[in-house]
C-alpha cells in the first residue's frame, strides 16, 4: 500500500511537472482571485450550512414570520420576519409580491438599516440602508401586481397559502415557524425557500470588543479557560465581520457583516442551468466536491458572481468571469422552473444534488427500500449567498422553459432587436494601427470577395488612450476612412472605457473633475486607480449627472471624428482596475447616493452601457428626418437586464481548442439566461491559432449569435484572405454561409426581441421533455428555424456525431442525405463541412446572392427552404423591417408565416403582423419599398414521389385573387432520391413579393 | 510612347462599342456578344447541351449551370467555389461545368475604358463608379438607387492622370538610363580597381619572398651567437628574484582569494536577480500591453536566451582552490630555490674549448655553432631562453616581413572583396548598383521608415526613443502582385515585381527577428509609399525607383487588362 501509494504520488508531481512544462504562463492567475474560504461572508455561510447539516435533525432555522404582522390585499403579503439572536430579536420586514405574469417575488429587508438606525465606522459617508436599487436598473416590466391572487381558505394553522398564476394553478404556502416558503404548481411542490434552514441576514450590530471572561469566584484556571472558548464557539466567526484583506487590500466594511443567505430547493430536479456567465458545463456542477477528489464532476468552490477581468481564463470552473446573471432554472421531465435573486452584491451559489424518492413512496422505500424498485430522482438544493443588498428572489414556476425565460425576460426587458449589421460578421483586432490600414483591411475584404459589415478599433486609436480622441499621427482622417467604409455600407465600432486618464489639458478628465462625475474613495475623495492609460479615473454611471455628461459626449460635434456610422465598445466595465483588489474597484468605494461598491459592483458594467446606449440613442434623435437609429454597444461586463442594450462576448479567450469547445456552452448559457446576443471572439484572443483551428472557429463563429473575429496585439494577423488555400476558401464559404441566412437569423432576434428565446438553442430547451437531451451543450438549434448544429471543436475530427432528440427526418444541409431521429447519427464533417441538419417540418428563409455586407443584400430576392418531415407538413416565419430604425414599431415591417400543407399540397404565405400595425405613414412607405422584394426560388426538401414529373405548380396570390381569382403558372424541377440523400424539388421563380399573402399550389 | 498606344487602343475599343452595342443584352462584352445573336434559344456558353428559351436570358433568375444566362443580373452570383451550394443551386446539375462563364458585368463606360464589375456588385445599391463609370451597373434601381453617367468626367480625370503617369513613365525610364550609366560606371570603376590591385599583389608576393629569405638567414646567423660567462653571477641574482616571487605570488594569492569572494557575491546577487526576473516574466500580465513592462521582458528574454559563460566553473573553482593552496603543497619550495646553485648545460661545451690553439678554436667553434644550430633545430636542445629576447637583427627582419604580408593580405581582401561584388546580384543591368547606400525615408503613423538600398531598413519612433532595425539585406527576389494602381499611379499594380529580402532585424517581442520585404515599382525617383505590417514583426514596404522601370517594375493600367 505504501508502496502504491508513493509511485502514485510520484506518478502525479511527473503529471504534474509535465503539465506545468506544456502549459506556461497561460493559466488563471488564482492567487488574484478569492476563493470561498477568501472571501468572509461566504465562508461565514457555508460554516452556517454545515453546522445545519452536522445538526441535521435537531437544526432549527432561528426565522419566524409573526402571524398578527400578516396582511394580504391586491396580490400583496406583508408581515414581519423576525430572527432571534441571543436575547435579541431582529425585525426583518416581509414582502410577497404576486404579479399577473404569474411570478411571485419574495422580499426581506432589516427594519433597523431601513430606518437608517445604525451607526458607521471610520466616519464613514455610505448610505445606511441595504441597497434597494437594483430594481431600478434590472427591472422593466411584469411587475402589476395580481388582483386574483387570494389567499386560500382553510390553510392549516401556522401556514399562509396563496392562491395565484394562470387559473389559480400556482399556489405558494408560507410557512410561519420557521419561516419558509413552497411553490406549488397544479398541486406539486416545485420549489422550496429555507427548507434546509440556511436563510441568513447578518443583522446590524455595533462592533464591541470580546468580553473579557473574568475570573468567578471559587473557579479554577480550567473552568474560566473552558467558559472563554464556550464564548467563541457559541458566537460566530468574527474574524471577518469588521474588516478583511486580500492581495494587500483591506477592506474597511464600515457596516459590519450584513450578508443574506438563502437556500432554495427544487424537489425532483436534476439539472439546473443558468448563473451565467462562467466557462463551464450547460447544466451546472455540483460544488460541494472535495478540493482534490478525482470527482470531475464536481467542483470544490461554489459558483461565484462577482464582475471580475479574469485573465486567461480556466475551463470547466465555477470561477467568476466579466458578468453575472442571477438567474437559475431548473429541468425535470416536463417541467422548468426559475428562480431570478435579484442582488448586485458579490454572490456566491452552491448546488447540490441528492438522489430523492417520491414523497408518497417514502415511508414504503423506508420499510424496504431495495424490494420495491422505486426509481429515485434527483433533487437539486441551492445555497445562494450574497454579501450586501435585499433578500429578493423571483419565482417562475414554467412549466416550460419558454415561459421561464419569457417571463424573466418581461422582468429584465428582452433583449435589443439589433441593426442588421451588427448579426452580420465583425472583423476586430487588437489594433489596427492606422486609418490607412483599416482602409487596406476593407479593400482586402473585397478584393477576397469576402462579406463583412463592421471594422473595429481597439484602444490603440486614441491619443494616449484618452477616449473621444484619436491618435493624430496614426489616425489623422478618421472621417475620411469612415467614409470609405460607408461606401459599402459598411460600419466602424470604436472602443470607449469607463476609465478616464487622469492627465492635464484633457477636457474630458477636466469636466469629470470640475463637475465631481467619478466614483469617490471610502473617504469620499475620487477614486483613483490604474488601467490602460496609467493613472484613472472612473465615471460613475450610477449619478444621473454623470450619466446626462456622458451622453452629451458622443454628439458628433463633441466626439471629433465619429460618424453615423461609428458604434461602441465599452469594455472593461467590470469595472477592471488594474491596482484594484481582485482586478476591480476597492468595495468601500462610494457612488452616487452614497452607495457603496459593494453593493452595486455587478450593476457597474450594466449601468455604463445603458449610458452609453442612451448617448446613442440621442446622438441620431436629434435630426427630425430620422425616427433614431438603433443603437450598437458591445459590453464585456453585464448584469440581468444589459440584454436591453446591447451584446455580449465572452471576454478574453485563447486560440486553443478548449477554448472553441467551451464557447458553445457558453453562448448557449447566456442564450438560456435571457441574452442570446451573444458570442466569443472566433480565432480566439490570446495566442496564434492553427490554419485549421482558425478555420473551425469560423465555422462555429457563423452560428454565435454575435460573430466577432479578434485577436491580441502580440498574435500575428490573421484576416481570413490572410489563411491562404484551402482555408481561406473555407472561411469565406463559412461567412456567406451566414450571410445567406441572415434572414433566418434576423427572424430569431426578433423573436428573441418580443419573447426572449434563445437565438441559439440547447437540446432541453427544443425537447423539454427528451431527459437524455438535459445535459447535452454541444450542439444547438438556430432560432426556430429547425437547423441544428454541432460545430467541430476538436483538432483533426473528421466527423461529428449528433443527437436527434425526436422522431423525426433530418437532413444535411450541403447535401439533403437523410436521417432519422430519434438517436446518435454520424455526420461527416471534413475540415470543409459545418455539421448542420435540417429538422423536418421547418421552413426557412435565406438569400443566396453573396454581396460585399448586408446592408447590399436588403433589395435582394428570398429563397424559401421548406422541410418536409414525418408529418408531411412544414412551417416557419420570417421577420424583415428597415434593420436600422425604430419605424418598425410603428408596423413598418413585414411578418410572414409559411405553411406548407400536405394534406392540400399547398405553400401559404399568412401575415403575422398584428392586425391594423400597418396603418401608419411610416409602415405604409416602408412596405411601397419592398413590393419588388420577391421570393425567387423555393427549395422543397424531401419532396414527394407524387410530384415525379411535374413541370409547374400554380401561383396565386392576393392582390391577384381579390380581382379576379386570376393564377398563374410557374416552373418547378423535381429531382428524385439517390442514396441516402432526400428527393427535392425547386419552384422556379416564383416571383411572389415577400411582403403579400400568396399560395402555392403543388396539386394544379 | 505608352501614351500613343493606350489612346490606339481606347480608339480601337470605342469603335468596337458603337458597332456592336446595338443587339448585345445587358452586361455583355463584344468579346461575348456571339453567344447571344439567336433570338429564340440560348445555349449555356460552358454547357452547349442546356438550351434555354432566349426570354429567360437577362430574366434575374439563374438557370445555367455557368452562369451564362443572367450577364446582366446578379443572379448567378452565388455560383462559386467560396459560396455554400447544395444540390438545387446547380440548376440542371448533370454532369456540367459549373464554372462561371463570364467574366462579371460588362460596363460600357463610353467616354473612358469599358470594364467588367463583378456580378455580386450587380443592383446591390451602389454605384461601382472606380470600375463602372456609367452606372450601368445599378441598372434596376434597386430601393431608390440613381447612378448617372460619370464616365466623361471620370474619364477625362483618368486621362489626366494616364498623361501624368505616362509623363512620369517617361522621366523614370531616362532616369533608369542614368541610373544604368552610373551603375556601369561604378562596376568600371571596380574592375579598375581589381586591375591595379592584381598589379601590387604580383609586387608584394615577389616582396614577401625576398623578405622570408632574409628573415631565414638573420635567424639563422643570430641562433649561433650565444651568451657567454653569465653563469657564474646568477646565484646570487636568482635567489633575489626567487624571494621577489615569493612576495609578488603570495600577494596575487591574497587577492585572488579576495577576488574570489566578491565573484562568489556577485554571482549569487545574479542569480537572485534573475529568479526574480524570471518570475516577473511567468507572471506579469501581457493584457495589459505595459510597453515598459514588455521592454523589460523583451530584454530579460533576450538576456536569458543568450550564450553563457561556459559554466566550466567546477573544474574552473577546483584549480582555484589549487592555486590558492600554500605553494609548499604544489610542490613548489621557496627556500630550495633562494639556496641552490645554477648550471647551464651549456658550460661543459665553453670549459673543453679554453684548451684548444686559437685557428682550431675558431674552426670547431664555427662546427660547434653548426651543431648547436642543428640540434635546436631538431629539438634536441633547448632554444635560448626567449626572456633574453629576440636580437634587433632578427626582429627587424620579422618587422619587414610581416608588414610585407600585412599589405599582401590587404590587397588579396580587397581584390577578393571587390570580385565578390562584381559577382552580386545588383539586379537587372546591375542598376542598384547606382542605388547602393543610398537611403529615402518617410513618416508613417508614430515612426519614420527608412530603407537605405542594398544594405538595411529601419523604424524611427518619432517621439523619441532608439531606431528599430527591420532587417538587413539579403538578397533580391521576384514576386507576385496584385494590388490597384492609385490614380497617381504610387503604387505596386499587378504582376511579377523585384524585391529586397531583409532579414535578422531586431528581435520581436513574442515573435521572430523582424523582417522587411521591400517590393519596388517603377516610379520618377526614390520613395516610400507604403508601410504595412503584414505579419508580427514582418514587415513589407512598397517603394518607388526608376531603376525598376520596364524590367517588372512596370504597371498595368486601370482597365487595360479589360480590353
Amino acid at each position: 500500500m505504501q508502496r502504491l501509494s508513493i509511485s502514485w504520488t510520484a506518478f502525479l508531481l511527473l503529471c504534474l511537472t509535465l503539465c506545468s512544462l506544456l502549459t506556461p504562463a497561460v493559466s488563471v492567475k488564482h492567487e488574484n482571485f478569492k476563493t470561498c474560504a477568501q472571501s468572509g461572508f461566504c465562508k461565514r455561510n457555508r460554516a452556517y450550512a454545515d453546522t445545519a447539516a452536522a445538526q441535521a435533525s435537531t437544526w432549527t432555522s432561528p426565522y419566524a414570520l409573526q402571524a398578527s404582522s400578516i396582511k394580504f390585499s391586491q396580490g400583496l403579503l406583508t408581515g414581519v420576519v423576525t430572527k432571534k439572536a441571543g436575547d435579541e430579536t431582529i425585525r426583518l420586514p416581509l414582502t410577497v409580491s404576486f404579479y399577473e405574469s404569474g411570478v411571485a417575488r419574495v422580499t426581506i429587508d432589516e427594519e433597523k438599516r431601513q430606518k437608517k438606525d445604525i451607526e458607521l465606522r471610520h466616519g464613514s459617508k455610505a448610505r445606511k440602508e441595504r441597497y434597494n436599487e437594483a430594481e431600478k436598473w434590472a427591472i422593466v416590466g411584469g411587475t402589476t401586481l395580481s388582483s386574483g391572487a387570494a389567499t386560500k381558505n382553510g390553510e392549516k394553522k401556522g401556514e399562509t397559502r396563496v392562491v395565484y398564476g394562470p387559473a389559480g394553478s400556482f399556489e405558494a404556502v408560507i410557512r410561519h415557524e420557521p419561516f419558509g416558503v413552497e411553490f406549488l404548481r397544479e398541486g406539486v411542490v416545485e420549489v422550496v425557500f429555507n427548507g434546509k434552514g440556511l436563510m441568513n441576514v447578518e443583522h446590524w450590530r455595533a462592533k464591541v470588543d470580546k468580553p473579557v471572561v473574568e475570573k468567578k469566584e471559587g473557579e479554577t484556571e480550567e473552568e474560566q479557560k473552558a467558559r472563554e472558548s464556550a464564548v467563541v464557539q457559541e458566537g460566530e466567526d468574527e474574524g471577518t465581520w469588521w474588516e478583511e484583506s486580500f492581495g494587500g487590500n483591506t477592506d474597511s466594511k464600515p457596516r459590519g457583516p450584513e450578508s443574506i443567505a438563502l437556500d432554495i430547493s427544487f424537489p425532483g430536479y436534476s439539472h439546473v442551468y443558468g448563473l451565467a456567465e462562467h466557462a463551464g458545463p450547460l447544466s451546472l456542477r455540483e460544488t460541494r466536491g472535495e478540493s482534490n477528489s478525482e470527482d470531475k464532476t464536481k467542483y470544490s468552490e461554489p459558483y461565484r458572481m462577482y464582475n471580475s477581468d479574469v485573465f486567461e481564463y480556466e475551463m470547466d470552473s465555477p470561477m467568476t468571469l466579466y458578468g453575472s446573471i442571477p438567474f437559475l432554472q431548473a429541468k425535470k421531465k416536463d417541467s422548468t422552473v426559475g428562480v431570478f435573486w435579484l442582488n448586485a452584491a458579490e454572490t456566491w451559489v452552491d448546488i447540490t444534488k441528492t438522489k430523492s424518492f417520491v414523497k408518497q413512496a417514502v415511508d414504503k422505500v423506508l420499510q424496504n427500500p431495495v424490494s420495491l424498485g422505486v426509481t429515485g430522482s434527483m433533487t437539486t438544493d441551492t445555497h445562494w449567498i450574497s454579501e450586501s443588498g435585499l433578500l429578493d428572489v423571483f419565482v417562475m414556476l414554467g412549466p416550460t422553459p419558454q415561459d421561464v425565460v419569457e417571463k424573466y425576460s418581461e422582468l429584465t426587458g428582452y433583449t435589443q432587436l439589433p441593426q442588421m449589421f451588427s448579426i452580420a460578421y465583425h472583423q476586430c483586432r487588437w489594433n489596427y494601427v492606422t486609418d490607412e490600414d483599416v482602409r487596406d483591411v476593407d479593400r482586402k475584404f473585397d478584393k477576397f470577395t469576402i462579406p463583412y459589415d463592421v471594422i473595429w478599433l481597439d484602444i490603440e486609436y486614441t491619443e494616449g488612450k484618452k477616449y473621444f480622441t484619436w491618435d493624430p499621427m496614426t489616425f489623422p482622417d478618421p472621417l475620411g476612412m469612415q467614409k470609405q467604409l460607408d461606401e459599402h455600407e459598411r460600419k466602424l465600432v470604436a472602443i470607449i472605457d469607463p476609465h478616464i486618464k487622469n492627465e492635464g489639458n484633457y477636457p474630458i478628465v477636466e469636466e469629470l473633475k470640475s463637475k465631481d462625475l467619478a466614483v469617490h474613495n471610502k473617504d469620499d475623495n475620487i477614486y483613483e486607480g490604474w488601467c490602460w492609460p496609467g493613472s484613472s479615473y472612473w465615471i460613475d454611471c450610477f449619478n444621473p449627472k454623470a450619466r446626462d455628461w456622458w451622453v452629451g459626449l458622443f454628439k458628433y460635434d463633441r466626439f471629433k471624428g465619429s460618424a453615423k456610422n461609428t458604434w461602441l465598445w465599452n469594455d472593461m466595465n467590470e469595472p477592471s482596475v488594474f491596482n484594484g483588489p481582485e482586478t476591480t474597484m476597492p468595495k468601500d468605494n462610494l457612488h452616487a447616493g452614497g452607495w457603496e461598491h459593494r453593493d452595486v459592483h455587478n450593476l457597474n458594467g450594466l449601468t455604463l452601457i445603458n449610458a452609453t446606449y442612451d448617448a446613442l440613442l440621442s446622438r441620431d434623435k436629434e435630426e427630425a428626418s430620422v425616427g433614431g437609429v438603433r443603437p450598437f454597444v458591445l459590453t464585456r461586463s453585464f448584469f440581468a437586464g444589459s440584454q436591453r442594450m446591447g451584446a455580449m462576448w465572452t471576454g478574453d479567450n485563447q486560440a486553443s481548442w478548449p477554448h472553441l469547445e467551451a464557447s458553445v456552452p457558453m453562448i448557449l448559457s447566456m442564450g438560456i439566461s435571457g441574452f442570446p446576443f451573444a458570442g466569443a471572439d472566433v480565432g480566439g484572443f490570446f495566442g496564434n491559432p492553427s490554419k485549421e483551428l482558425l478555420t473551425r472557429w469560423y465555422q462555429a463563429g457563423a452560428f454565435y449569435p454575435f460573430f466577432r473575429g479578434h485577436a491580441h496585439i502580440d498574435t500575428r494577423r490573421r484576416e481570413p484572405y490572410l489563411a491562404g488555400e484551402p482555408y481561406t476558401g473555407i472561411i469565406t464559404q463559412a461567412l456567406r454561409l451566414r450571410y445567406s441566412l441572415l434572414p433566418s437569423w434576423y427572424t430569431a432576434f426578433h423573436e428573441a426581441h418580443t419573447t426572449g428565446a434563445p437565438i441559439v438553442r440547447p437540446n432541453y430547451y427544443v425537447h423539454p421533455p427528451d431527459e437524455k437531451g438535459f445535459g447535452m451543450d454541444d450542439q444547438f438549434y438556430v432560432g426556430s428555424t429547425g437547423l441544428l448544429v454541432k460545430p467541430v471543436v476538436k483538432e483533426g475530427q473528421e466527423g461529428q456525431d449528433i443527437y436527434l432528440a425526436d422522431k423525426e427526418k433530418y437532413f444535411d444541409y450541403f447535401d439533403f442525405w437523410t436521417y432519422e431521429g430519434p438517436g446518435t447519427v454520424s455526420v461527416a464533417a471534413p475540415l470543409e463541412t459545418i455539421p448542420v441538419l435540417m429538422q423536418g417540418g421547418n421552413v426557412f428563409v435565406r438569400r443566396e446572392r453573396p454581396r460585399r455586407s448586408s446592408g447590399l443584400m436588403r433589395w435582394d430576392p428570398y429563397t424559401l427552404v421548406v422541410v418536409i418531415g414525418n408529418s408531411g407538413d412544414a412551417e416557419g416565419t420570417l421577420y424583415v423591417d428597415d434593420g436600422e430604425g425604430f419605424d418598425y414599431q410603428q408596423g413598418a415591417y413585414i411578418h410572414r408565416k409559411f405553411s406548407f400543407k400536405s394534406s392540400t399540397g399547398t405553400l401559404m404565405s399568412e401575415d403575422l403582423a398584428a392586425e391594423g400595425s400597418a396603418t401608419s405613414k411610416k409602415a405604409k412607405d416602408y412596405l411601397r419599398s419592398m413590393e419588388k422584394v420577391r421570393v425567387e426560388k423555393i427549395v422543397i426538401v424531401n419532396a414527394p414521389e407524387a410530384w415525379k414529373g411535374k413541370m409547374e405548380v400554380e401561383v396565386g396570390t392576393e392582390y391577384l385573387a381579390s380581382k379576379s381569382g386570376l393564377t398563374r403558372k410557374v416552373g418547378m424541377e423535381w429531382h428524385g432520391r439517390e442514396e441516402g440523400k432526400a428527393a427535392w424539388a425547386v419552384v422556379r421563380d416564383p416571383a411572389v413579393a415577400i411582403g403579400k399573402g400568396w399560395k402555392i399550389d403543388f396539386t394544379a | 510612347m505608352r501614351g500613343t498606344r493606350s489612346l490606339v487602343v481606347l480608339k480601337l475599343a470605342l469603335l468596337t462599342l458603337s458597332s456592336a452595342e446595338a443587339n448585345r443584352p445587358r452586361g455583355v462584352s463584344p468579346e461575348f456578344a456571339k453567344y447571344y445573336k439567336d433570338p429564340t434559344t440560348f445555349t449555356c456558353i460552358s454547357n452547349p447541351s442546356v438550351h434555354l428559351p432566349a426570354s429567360l436570358v437577362n430574366d434575374d433568375y439563374c438557370d445555367c449551370p455557368d452562369g451564362s444566362d443572367e450577364p446582366g443580373t446578379s443572379a448567378c452570383s452565388y455560383l462559386s467555389p467560396l459560396s455554400p451550394i447544395t444540390p438545387p443551386d446547380i440548376p440542371n446539375n448533370d454532369n456540367i461545368n459549373t464554372t462561371i462563364a463570364l467574366p462579371g458585368f460588362y460596363c460600357k463606360n463610353k467616354g473612358h475604358l469599358p470594364a467588367y464589375v463583378p456580378f455580386t456588385n450587380v443592383n446591390d445599391g451602389v454605384c461601382d463608379y472606380d470600375t463602372c463609370c456609367d452606372g450601368s451597373d445599378e441598372w434596376a434601381g434597386v430601393g431608390g438607387t440613381k447612378c448617372e453617367d460619370k464616365c466623361k468626367e471620370i474619364g477625362k480625370e483618368w486621362r489626366k492622370n494616364d498623361e501624368a503617369r505616362q509623363k512620369a513613365l517617361g522621366n523614370a525610364g531616362k532616369r533608369r538610363k542614368d541610373l544604368v550609366a552610373e551603375a556601369g560606371r561604378l562596376r568600371k570603376e571596380v574592375e579598375d580597381r581589381i586591375q591595379s590591385l592584381t598589379t601590387q599583389i604580383e609586387g608584394s608576393e615577389i616582396k614577401v619572398r625576398n623578405l622570408e629569405d632574409e628573415l631565414r638567414d638573420v635567424e639563422r646567423r643570430e641562433k649561433g651567437k650565444i651568451v657567454r660567462g653569465s653563469g657564474q653571477r646568477k646565484t646570487s641574482r636568482i635567489n633575489i628574484l626567487a624571494g621577489l616571487a615569493r612576495q609578488r605570488i603570495d600577494e596575487l594569492r591574497d587577492t585572488l582569494i579576495r577576488v574570489r569572494q566578491e565573484r562568489n557575491s556577485s554571482k549569487d546577487r545574479v542569480k537572485e536577480l534573475e529568479a526574480i526576473l524570471s518570475t516577473f516574466k511567468e507572471e506579469y500580465n501581457p493584457n495589459f500591453n505595459d510597453e515598459g513592462v514588455k521592454r523589460a521582458v523583451r530584454s530579460w528574454e533576450e538576456y536569458a536566451a543568450r550564450d553563457k559563460p561556459s559554466d566550466g566553473d567546477a573544474a574552473h573553482d577546483r584549480d582555484l582552490d589549487a592555486i590558492t593552496q600554500p605553494d609548499k603543497e604544489n610542490g613548489l619550495d621557496w627556500d630550495e630555490w633562494e639556496d641552490s646553485e645554477e648550471s647551464l648545460d651549456v658550460d661543459v661545451l665553453y670549459k673543453f674549448e679554453e684548451y684548444l690553439p686559437v685557428p682550431l678554436r675558431t674552426w670547431l667553434d664555427q662546427k660547434l655553432r653548426d651543431l648547436r644550430i642543428w640540434a635546436i633545430e631538431n629539438g634536441m636542445l633547448a632554444d635560448r631562453p626567449s626572456d633574453s629576447g629576440e636580437s634587433r637583427a632578427v626582429s627587424d627582419a620579422r618587422n619587414r616581413l610581416e608588414s610585407a604580408q600585412k599589405e599582401l593580405k590587404d590587397n588579396t581582401d580587397s581584390i577578393n572583396t571587390h570580385r565578390e561584388d562584381l559577382a552580386k546580384d545588383y539586379g537587372p543591368d546591375d542598376v542598384f548598383r547606382a542605388l547602393k547606400g543610398q537611403c529615402v525615408s518617410t513618416d508613417s503613423g508614430e515612426y519614420t521608415y527608412e530603407i537605405c538600398f542594398l544594405d538595411k531598413t529601419t523604424q524611427k519612433p518619432k517621439k523619441g526613443g532608439g531606431d528599430t532595425g527591420m532587417g538587413n539585406f539579403v538578397r533580391l527576389e521576384t514576386i507576385f502582385v496584385d494590388e490597384d494602381l492609385p490614380p497617381d499611379g504610387k503604387g505596386l499594380g499587378s504582376g511579377q515585381r523585384i524585391a529586397m529580402r531583409h532579414e535578422n532585424g531586431q528581435h520581436c517581442w513574442n515573435g521572430p527577428n523582424r523582417s522587411t520585404t521591400v517590393v519596388l515599382a517603377c516610379a520618377e525617383k526614390e520613395e516610400i509609399w507604403r508601410i504595412v505590417e503584414e505579419e508580427k514583426c514582418v514587415y513589407r514596404m512598397e517603394v518607388g525607383t526608376p531603376a525598376v522601370c520596364e524590367i517588372g517594375g512596370g504597371r498595368r493600367e486601370k482597365g487595360r487588362d479589360e480590353l
